[in-house]
């Protein structure tokens, strides 16, 4: 299915919604760490969901409504979150939110939002208690960490053969419930860790950990958490002499890997999970070039987020902009995206997981694997 | 055994370079009695320096390494050592005769603004330096071996000579004289015609330029940055200074490679889960049995 | 210089000049190349505007200096005025009817404000609290205390694991998380005593480390950098949510329609009684012997020493009446947001609560609470201009000690006279 043909349908149901409401404008926030150490998810999730807008006004708008966002910045932190999320309801009267990023912000926020009706889809947090606390509003357009772990998991044993596999994480939500469910993965498939332990966010020096590594012999590596510690990580294992097989998440995928490990030649074999490739979709294709001629290179959320405007604007459309009954609806229907096909369960979560095992090269790319 | 080597190595790069960000904070301590939190700040403003020095050099067609990082370690110092005195004549100069807590507020503000100016002008993305030197010294012990990349060697070889430097300028050198005259009395050096105001500005240039060294050299090692390292790396060195006793160069020195070690041999032995637990709490416990640090001088107590 | 008040332009210039250089030293590279992968690219415009700034501002501030009220103004600053301002002995603040405005306006704020509003007002009431405790900690006793956000979330993670754990609620876990935080006090002002003003600030900064540290890694307790949510309070044991598993709900029982606002105007006027009763609890005991124990500790510890006051008691009771009231804020905190995680206490929170005081005035009651309450609103406003609100933020905190570096209030207090029928 074409771009075109998801406007046509949206306009279709534009039209066939017939808008009612006097309303000019429709508010949806978009919530994320827009300043802080994490701006830069922050301006991912921005920018996807800046162009899904633009898009859907272009092709009509919500039931003839435009999109109007609003950027509410909670810079990963929960306080903040609270505050903004309650400003988003309050004074903004948006009545669906694109967001949070950090699982811990989303957290917090989502009980605001439950309590005010409001329709809350993260394009980014991966963490099982989002949508594991039966709210009805909260759905993700992402996976969950257990999905991942599992496919990390079955790999590792059933590709890799490998028997000697070490766990490291972040300590953070994300980081450390990533690697929690890689571990429980394992060990259902009968293969015991040799080294579980945690790093700290925002060091840059784990020699002392990459030697430990070495010292228990680690066939596989695998690592909980951002590109922010890994590409460092993935660079001082290879300066040890170490040849263990390095594997993450979701986390790492960012160009930015490749900068922060000092150049491709590090990144050349490092393995990771993240979902079906948007460019194998024609209509991802077709978003993707958009990016690209607006001089953006669409990685990492970007399109995640655009996924969840359009999930949210579907929903919204068929039940005449009312959240409470367009979580309903969600729960029942699925949405064309530009990324397949999305449907959800009773939890909000999707029923396909889409994971899939990449492999970098030596050119700072990364490949599917099969 | 040859882990317990490796880690040593690890624990003595890591913990020079901390001594080299602690000079910055026992110096500035010694001669006003403030904590300079902007410090660290200070230190993440040289590793964006250094990268843009790099690309800059490679895009103007340097290739050999020697001249890289001359380069970098030249255009890095000079120009931290100007926000050091840019930081201290805006921020710390004007509260001259306020409280000391007044000057902390101001400095921790300073924080802010640093790792604000450095995230709006270049954006919040993570950052890097390509590898320009690879490749490592390999010793066998036993069954395993150790492993010293050559950029850990530059680091200790760096370190140690900055050091070297700056004490041959403390206590060869009039400025260095300067200096020791400020910090035992600044009211009397002043009465005895040292420019005092001048004095306390080229400390805050020093403190900064040992900073950029040590930005140059853990970006070329780890080749990667963003404007946030500055807050951990700078409560780490300060630590560092305490432990060694505030005020004293040997000891920020001492502090840094003590804290390093520990730190390295904690996280490969025990757990790296404890491991900052730990530093604090050998920090308490250090600072309970000599109250003013390993080296430092104790308090006298006026009557 | 010359007696007569002429202008020395040249001199004007070439500091301008001067600044401006090293304005273009100092913004240029970081400013005019921004880095993109291991490339760059470069802009020169940003790096004009800038220069072009510094070199008016500083031909401004050289001109204004040579005036008279710049040669005023320096001369204010240069000078030390220091100490606290003493009033007449049974002086009585013409003022003082402000404090039932206050508390009046204060109780009638929830009925009219809107939901996002009163989030803020919670907020900024909560560090009222947090800038009090330590106030008794930094501004009376004047012990630098930088790890004050350690007791913060003692008393916040108090309340998640009493209700997890132990099952209590709201009403029992605020005085235990007082006490539990209060406890933790002592256990860390024991030892460190001894030490001396800047190394009790590294301890203590330690100490608030070692805190969140533990929290983040004892998983099984506190389920680490996941957080752990925390219960709401209950009115005479009505809970505030849509629906209740046990029993009748709060909108239930008095007929009202479900408003999620109705918990926080609940929480905020328990906060508000709960900061009076602080306010009036601190202000007698600056006046009693406990605090001018801490005060005279605070200006000369040999001094009290040999007149026979125990220093180990007196510091170590500031230490544990600041923390407890951390621990008060801190269930107020857990509370408020429905959700504790290790996130919300790092070092900057610290930081943060030691710039109230000291923007405040130090040991200043009003002063913290006007303080507490810029800091806390002054973001919350500035979120129009997102990217820049920390920046400015920071460029305040300096200005703001520049400006006036003993803080906004100044201390003042009554002097003393012999009581009517004593013997003169």
């Amino acid at each position: 299915m074409s771009n075109a043909v998801i406007r046509k349908t949206l306009i279709s149901i534009a039209v066939a919604g017939a808008a009612t409401l006097a309303q000019a404008e429709v508010v949806i926030g978009v919530a994320g760490p827009h300043t802080g150490a994490y701006a830069a998810f922050g301006e991912q999730l921005w920018k996807g969901a800046e162009q899904a807008a633009k898009d859907i006004n272009a092709a009509g708008g919500i039931d003839g409504e435009m999109i109007k966002l609003v950027k509410a910045d909670d810079a990963c932190e929960p306080k903040q979150a609270v505050s903004v999320a309650n400003r988003l309801v309050d004074s903004d009267d948006a009545i669906a939110v694109i967001g949070h990023f950090c699982s811990s912000s989303t957290q917090p926020a989502s009980n605001i939002y439950a309590e005010a009706g409001v329709l809350m889809v993260t394009p980014a947090s991966t963490n099982p208690t989002i949508t594991d606390r039966g709210l009805p509003n909260v759905f993700r357009v992402c996976g969950r960490d257990d999905q991942q772990g599992q496919v990390a998991a079955s790999y590792i044993v059933d590709t890799l053969k490998a028997k000697r596999v070490a766990i490291i994480h972040d300590k953070d939500t994300y980081g450390k419930g990533l690697a929690d469910a890689m571990k429980l993965s394992l060990n259902n498939k009968g293969s015991t860790e040799v080294m579980y332990e945690g790093l700290t966010r925002g060091e840059k020096d784990f020699n002392a950990l990459v030697t430990k590594i070495r010292s228990v012999n680690a066939d596989v590596l695998y690592f909980g958490g951002l590109h922010s510690e890994a590409g460092p990580l993935v660079r001082q294992l290879r300066e040890q002499g170490s040849k263990a097989i390095f594997m993450s998440g979701d986390g790492i995928v960012s160009d930015e890997f490749v900068t922060v490990a000092g150049g491709p030649q590090y990144v050349d074999g490092v393995m990771m999970t993240f979902g079906a490739d948007p460019m194998s979709y024609p209509a991802g294709k077709s978003v993707v070039k958009e990016f690209q001629a607006n001089g953006y290179e669409p990685e990492g959320y970007t399109l995640y987020s655009y996924t969840a405007m359009q999930v949210t604007a579907a929903a919204l459309s068929h039940t005449n902009l009312d959240p409470i009954k367009a979580a309903e609806w969600l729960h029942a229907n699925s949405v064309d995206t530009v990324m397949g096909k999305k449907s959800f369960d009773e939890k909000g979560d999707l029923t396909v997981s889409d994971y899939v095992m990449y492999e970098w090269n030596d050119k700072g790319k990364y490949i599917q694997q099969n | 055994m040859d882990i317990v080597l490796q880690q040593l190595v690890n624990g003595l790069t890591l913990g020079s370079v901390y001594g080299l960000i602690a000079i910055g904070y026992t110096m500035v301590y010694g001669i006003i009695g403030m904590i300079n939190f902007a410090h660290g700040d200070v230190y993440m403003v040289s590793a964006y320096l250094t990268a843009i020095s790099i690309a800059l050099l490679t895009f103007f067609g340097v290739q050999s390494f020697p001249f890289i990082i001359f380069g970098a370690l030249v255009f890095t110092i000079v120009i931290t050592g100007a926000y050091g005195w840019v930081i201290e004549r805006v921020a710390y100069r004007p509260l001259r005769n306020s409280s000391r807590l007044s000057v902390l507020i101001s400095a921790i503000g300073m924080s802010l603004i640093l790792q604000n100016y450095v995230q709006l002008s270049q954006g919040p993305n993570q950052q890097g330096v390509p590898t320009l030197l690879s490749g490592a010294f390999r010793f066998y012990v036993g069954d395993g071996f150790v492993q010293i990349t050559y950029m850990k060697v530059m680091i200790l070889l760096i370190a140690f000579t900055g050091m070297a430097v700056l004490t041959y300028i403390i206590q060869k050198t009039k400025l260095g004289r300067m200096c020791r005259a400020t910090q035992q009395d600044r009211k009397m050096a002043s009465i005895l015609g040292i420019d005092t105001d001048k004095v306390i500005s080229s400390v805050f240039v020093i403190g900064s330029a040992m900073a950029a060294l040590a930005g140059v050299l853990v970006t070329l090692d780890y080749g990667a940055f963003d404007f946030y390292i500055g807050f951990i790396m700078g409560i780490k060195a300060f630590t560092a200074a305490v432990l060694g006793g505030i005020g004293s160069l040997p000891g920020a020195m001492l502090g840094g490679i003590i804290l390093g070690l520990s730190e390295s041999l904690f996280a490969g032995l025990v757990s790296s889960d404890y491991k900052d637990v730990f530093s604090f709490s050998l920090l308490v416990l250090i600072l309970i049995i000599r109250p003013s640090g390993l080296l430092g001088k104790p308090a006298v107590e006026k009557v | 210089m010359s007696q007569t008040a002429g202008m020395n332009y040249k001199q004007c210039f070439t500091d301008a000049v001067v600044a401006a250089l090293m304005a273009l030293v100092v913004f240029g590279p970081i400013m005019g190349v921004v880095l993109d992968g291991y490339k760059f690219d470069i802009d020169f415009q940003r790096v004009a505007v800038i220069v072009a700034l510094v070199f008016v501002g500083r031909l401004i501030m050289s001109y204004y200096f040579q005036t008279e009220k710049g040669k005023a103004m320096i001369f204010k600053y240069a000078s030390n005025h220091d100490g606290v301002t003493v009033n007449p002995p049974h002086f009585k603040s013409k003022m003082i009817w402000v404090i039932p405005l206050v508390m009046i306006i204060g109780f009638l704020i929830p009925f009219v404000a809107s939901k996002y509003i009163l989030t803020v007002l919670i907020l900024g009431l909560i560090y009222v609290l947090l800038g009090l405790g330590l106030n008794i900690v930094v501004g009376l006793a004047g012990l630098l205390d930088l790890g004050f956000v350690g007791f913060y979330a003692i008393g916040a993670y108090a309340l998640a694991l009493g209700y997890e754990n132990l099952g209590l609620g709201f009403w029992s876990m605020l005085p235990i998380a007082a006490i539990a935080a209060a406890f933790a006090g002592a256990i860390l002002g024991f030892p460190v005593l001894r030490m001396h003003g800047d190394y009790l600030a590294i301890v203590t900064l330690g100490f608030g480390e070692i805190i969140r540290l533990v929290l983040t890694n004892w998983v099984s307790l506190t389920h680490g950098p996941n957080g752990i949510s925390a219960p709401l309070p209950t009115f005479f044991g009505l809970e505030f949510k849509r629906r209740s598993a046990s029993g009748e709900t709060f909108h239930e029982f008095f007929n009202l329609p479900y408003d999620s606002g109705y918990k926080y105007m609940f929480v905020y006027l328990v906060l508000f009684i709960v900061v009076w009763a602080v306010l009036f609890i601190k202000h007698r005991l600056v006046k009693m012997p406990i605090g001018r124990a801490w005060e005279a500790l605070r200006e000369d510890e040999i001094a009290c020493r040999s007149l026979g006051l125990n220093h180990v008691l007196v510091k170590l009771s500031a230490f544990m009446l600041g923390a407890s009231t951390a621990g008060l804020a801190g269930v107020f905190f857990a509370t408020y947001q429905g959700f504790v995680s290790p996130s919300s206490f790092t070092f900057f929170e610290s930081a943060l609560i030691l710039a109230i005081v000291v923007l405040g005035g130090m040991g200043s009651t009003l002063g913290v609470v006007i303080a507490a309450f810029c800091l806390t609103v002054l973001p919350e406003m500035l979120r129009e201009v997102a990217e820049f609100r920390v920046l400015i933020f920071g460029i305040l905190m300096v200005v703001m000690m520049i400006w006036k570096p003993r803080g906004l209030v100044r201390v003042t207090r009554n002097g003393f006279a012999a009581r009517e029928g004593a013997v003169k």
